[in-house]
């Protein structure tokens, strides 16, 4: 009746319409052999927005990688035989004990070994964490500690975790690094893996840290019933994510090597 | 009038909003660096069954007798491919990797966990173009070409299929085949070949994010190492940049416990990494599989370029200084130095592009247009894909084209509207 809301009424039809085609994305339209029509969602180049460098000295991944090869390895005819040795042993005893202990066990069982462990580790990490001067991390270390050994039933539940304190490992190889001592030569250690001279050293020292401790005279107990030891071994592995292999390179040596020089790099940065 | 106005508005409106409704696609990732890199986030993905609770094994199959391999490289003289089967008569798909990725890959285990969880039996092969597969299966030891690349793989499935039957047992009742990247178009080749041999008869083929021109994506992937990335001078290291970034982070943070979800954290950040950042971490990922393709195919092949004819390489031979040489080819210098002087010696007078279009699903394109069997899974801002490439497989796929706006490369996979109707096309009854 009044043109005025007839107007207005195509204006805002034609805005609404406007809006939802905009919206929409511009289809690219195809015709099946049935000749019916399908839409495809419009083609957009990911690459158009980077900035490809095309000159002749274009060597960004040269020069990062070329770097990344130069960690001091002179043993490293020794440590490639060592890896390789921790390989075929982690294919063909370690791995297969760890699948049979996965299929015989059940899931809340291993978690249960795997707090238990990990709760006894915190004695290195609190002693670490002390030497690196770190008190607010050793309070919640030592905290860590009190909840899951009494409330978590001796480590088995690990309560502080859900109460919002994760496990913060620091080991005297990272407590060396804070004080300024270098890596030294890079170590694979037979079973153990990646390591350096360094970090070597370190796990030695944790290692009497946890056995002159003797936390809830688990040194003693383990010692009593030798097949602790082999749990503990286990435990180990199916904690341990890494699978030889999974880099798919045939330089797997060289990558390890340097991520695991990252690592320590990032562990003692942090 | 007004009255009619508005009927015919809503009606648009309706109209307009229903199809809207009914396309929508709500993969949240529209970043396809990001989708590329990180893929869907966990809480959203297909849920599968876990690693332990699926019947599966890996096995190996001694492809090429003759072939010779140093001792440092001798875990690769058996192809090992895994399978996971069911005790019932079953289909079984065979899952071809993509470039530069084994069998065992985490991308592979997951499509072996939907297929299985599908009620399929499952036998999982590396690329072609992984260093295992150039060593214990490559006869020319040297991949990329697509009709040969297609004979090894068909050998192998075969040896592979005879040694799982026989360790497992387990009984087939059709054959189907997948792969992903540049496994989608060696899937492609090994179906073509098989409807001249009729040993598996294919009852489905599903590509899923497939190349089109070899060739041209490989040359956009090495173009991703060659990203300029803000705040990186000439001087300086991508990965230092990158591990920086990582540590301001933690330091900011307060603790370096490491979560499952660590890369959406950072991405949620202030460090975030910038698209050119992530571009430059799928490229350099792919320079370092270039760098093992270059470096096996020379060797396989004597060519002397990195090691020495003469050179044995035992265990504790250090292979760092033929990394560092073979670092500099990228995928288009291996078809370029290794691939075409091959080619070319046997083809005399015919030209690269030739060799190109030899090992590009378009010279199958007859034969995909017309069957119906095979499917093809894509996404509009697919990093390998340049527009003609994508509509090279809208055009030759039409119904059986899954093409979705957004996933970069391989990222929503996944994600349940795009498993779901893949998964349809795999299990459904049009032949």
């Amino acid at each position: 009746m009044n043109p005025v809301y007839w107007i207005s009424g195509l204006f805002g039809c034609i805005f609404f319409t406007g809006t939802v085609l905009a919206d929409a994305p511009n289809e690219y339209v195809n015709y099946s052999d049935s000749g019916h029509e399908l839409d495809f969602p419009a083609y957009h180049d990911p690459l158009d927005e980077l900035d490809i460098d095309k000159s002749e000295t274009r060597y960004q991944f040269e020069r990062s990688s070329l770097r990344a090869l130069n960690v001091q390895d002179p043993l490293e005819g020794m440590n490639r035989r060592i890896y390789r040795f921790n390989a075929q042993f982690d294919q063909h005893v370690y791995l297969p004990v760890v699948r049979t202990y996965v299929w015989a066990t059940p899931k809340v069982a291993r978690k249960g070994v795997s707090n238990f462990f990990n709760n006894l580790k915190d004695i290195p990490h609190l002693g670490n964490s002390l030497l690196q001067g770190k008190f607010q991390r050793s309070a919640e270390t030592t905290a860590r500690l009190l909840f899951n050994s009494i409330l978590g039933i001796g480590g088995i539940f690990d309560v502080a975790n859900s109460m919002g304190l994760p496990q913060q490992p620091e080991d005297f190889g990272q407590t060396l690094g804070v004080y300024g001592v270098p890596p030294g030569p890079y170590l694979v250690i037979p079973f153990l893996g990646p390591s350096s001279l360094r970090d070597g050293t370190g796990k030695v020292v944790d290692w009497a840290i946890e056995d002159n401790v003797n936390y809830m005279n688990n040194r003693d107990f383990m010692n009593d019933y030798q097949a602790t030891w082999g749990i503990w071994a286990i435990d180990l592995r199916y904690q341990t994510p890494f699978r030889y292999g999974a880099l798919d390179s045939p330089f797997e040596y060289d990558q390890v090597r340097y991520l695991y020089t990252k690592l320590r790099e990032f562990q003692v940065d942090n | 009038m007004p009255r009619k106005t508005i009927r015919i508005c809503t009606g648009l409106l309706f109209a307009i909003a229903f199809t809207a409704q009914a396309e929508q696609f709500d993969y949240p990732e529209t970043n396809p660096f990001m989708a590329t890199v990180a893929g869907t986030p966990n809480e959203l993905k297909v849920p599968v069954p876990d690693e332990v609770d699926v019947q599966q094994g890996d096995l190996a199959v001694r492809v090429l007798p003759d072939r010779k391999l140093p001792p440092a490289l001798s875990n690769y003289r058996d192809l090992h491919f895994r399978v996971a089967w069911h005790d019932e008569p079953a289909p079984l798909i065979f899952l071809i990797a993509g470039t530069g990725s084994g069998y065992d890959s985490s991308r592979m285990d997951y499509l072996k966990r939907l297929f299985w969880q599908a009620g399929m039996h499952v036998i999982v092969l590396s690329s072609p173009t992984n260093h295992d597969f150039i060593a214990a299966a490559s006869n020319s030891g040297m991949p990329g070409m697509g009709a040969e690349d297609a004979r090894d793989l068909h050998t192998a499935m075969s040896m592979a299929l005879d040694k799982a039957q026989d360790e497992k047992g387990f009984e087939v009742t059709e054959y189907r085949l997948a792969g992903f990247s540049l496994g989608a178009l060696n899937a492609a080749f090994v179906a073509e070949l098989d409807t001249h041999l009729g040993q598996f008869n294919f009852s489905k083929v599903l590509l899923l994010n497939p190349p089109v021109d070899l060739y041209a994506s490989v040359g956009r992937l090495d173009d991703l190492s060659y990203t300029r990335i803000p705040g990186v001078s000439d001087n300086d290291s991508f990965y230092e940049h990158i591990f920086q970034k990582l540590s301001r982070h933690f330091a900011q943070r307060g603790n370096s416990d490491i979560q499952a979800n660590l890369f959406y954290e950072i991405q949620n950040s202030p460090e975030a990494l910038s698209d050119p950042e992530l571009a430059m971490l799928v490229g350099a990922v792919f320079r370092f599989s270039a760098a093992d393709l270059s470096f096996m195919s020379d060797l396989i092949n004597h060519g002397g370029r990195y090691v020495p004819a003469d050179k044995e390489l035992k265990v504790s031979t250090s292979l760092t200084p033929y990394l560092r040489r073979a670092l500099f080819c990228d995928f288009s210098c291996y078809i370029n130095t290794q691939l075409w002087p091959a080619w070319e010696a046997l083809n005399a007078g015919r030209t690269i592009d030739e060799m190109a279009y030899e090992t590009s699903l378009r010279s199958l394109q007859a034969f995909l247009h017309d069957s119906p069997n095979i499917a093809a899974v894509s996404n509009a801002d697919d990093l390998i894909l340049t527009q003609n490439d994508y509509r090279f497989l809208a055009d030759t796929f039409g119904e059986r084209a899954y093409l979705y706006p957004h996933g970069g490369h391989g990222g929503n996979l996944d994600y349940p509207q795009v498993a779901e109707r893949y998964m349809d096309f795999l299990q459904g009854d049009a032949q």
